[in-house]
């Protein structure tokens, strides 16, 4: 299916299987996406935002 | 100041006397803060616990454990009751005063807990999942360890954080150890592990300054790539020298120092 990138409205293709949390990258702008499905099972793209690979021992 | 980073495979053979006799010297003539690591102990007693461990993959590669509640539980309790325990005990025995502390023990290593990370899926897919109880430190309490070191005391420091709603953290040995240094203002840092050192294309590198460090940073295998950042961490805290050697060598300590082994990665020269 495809979703429309919330910064540049590029077109970002999303696996039909996606799941929540899933990261999709906008091939247009390259900006990181987090996957939100809603109540309804709608698409909502949010930007990805994490922190360092950092994960101890 | 000098602080010492006891790599897992040391922990889990038993110190050898020749490390001991070096550290004894090294503590006579200096001050010296030592740092452990032991993940793959603390993997070792979780699977006996009933309890295996959870590996996830980051997208750059890395490996790493995935710590839930009842995980960060059971590595609290190898980490500190167990491996720094017989740490401190080993030393004991041939006359070092040593004293065991956690980065719980008087909020030693602060952190703040990280809430989410990204992970590569087993469909090799990148997904963000809740971040369990790892973290990224921010302070490490040099007042505490420099009322021991004045009493005379070698502190001994297992990587477990205190995180702000005072939890406990699993955070990397090797980057503990850089924090410790950095803010104790310690002259070197030294790494031992169970490798000759920083090795590219089967030949040891014997020397780095720190732009050459952050180049080859992702470029070396994962187990010395925390090393690596963890210098490059040490060196712009302020650290003069990071040197990463075998700790299965003889007096490995005093060579290293001496530069006859392993890496040395030093600050640019101007």
């Amino acid at each position: 299916m495809k979703a429309r990138c919330p910064e540049c409205d590029g077109e970002i293709e999303v696996y039909d299987d996606v799941i929540n949390g899933e990261i999709v990258t906008c091939p247009e702008c390259g900006m990181d996406f987090e996957v939100v499905i809603e109540e309804k099972g709608e698409i909502k793209l949010v930007p990805a935002e994490v922190e360092g690979e950092d994960w101890g021992e | 100041m000098i602080t010492v980073k006891v790599g897992g495979d040391m922990v889990k053979k038993g110190l050898d006397p020749s490390f001991l006799l070096d550290l004894k010297e090294l503590a006579e003539r200096d001050r010296v803060v030592i740092v452990h690591g032991g993940g793959d102990i603390v993997t070792e007693i979780a699977e006996k616990l009933g309890k295996p461990q959870v590996f996830v993959k980051s997208p750059s590669g890395i490996t790493s454990r995935y710590t839930d509640r009842e995980t960060v539980e059971i590595y609290t309790m190898v980490m500190s009751g167990m491996i720094n325990s017989k740490l401190v005990a080993e030393l004991r025995r041939v006359g070092l005063n040593a004293v065991g502390l956690s980065g719980i023990d008087g909020a030693l290593i602060r952190a703040r807990r990280k809430k989410r990370i990204i992970i590569v899926d087993e469909r090799g897919r990148r997904r963000i999942i809740d971040g369990g109880f790892t973290g990224r430190i921010v302070e490490v309490n040099v007042h505490l360890l420099e009322l021991l070191i004045e009493g005379g005391y070698i502190p001994v420091v297992s990587p477990i954080a205190i995180g702000e709603e005072n939890e406990f953290l699993n955070v990397d040995s090797d980057r503990a150890a850089a924090n410790v240094a950095a803010q104790l203002k310690a002259e070197k840092i030294i790494f031992l592990t169970d490798v000759e050192g920083l090795m590219l294309e089967g030949r040891l590198v014997k020397k780095l300054d720190l732009s050459e460090a952050e180049s080859l940073l992702g470029k070396v295998g994962a187990g010395m790539d925390k090393k690596l950042l963890a210098s490059v961490e040490a060196i712009k805290g302020g650290v003069r020298e990071a040197l990463i050697t075998s700790g299965f060598i003889d007096k490995p300590l005093t060579k290293a120092i001496k530069h006859r082994v392993g890496t040395v990665i030093t600050a640019d020269q101007p």
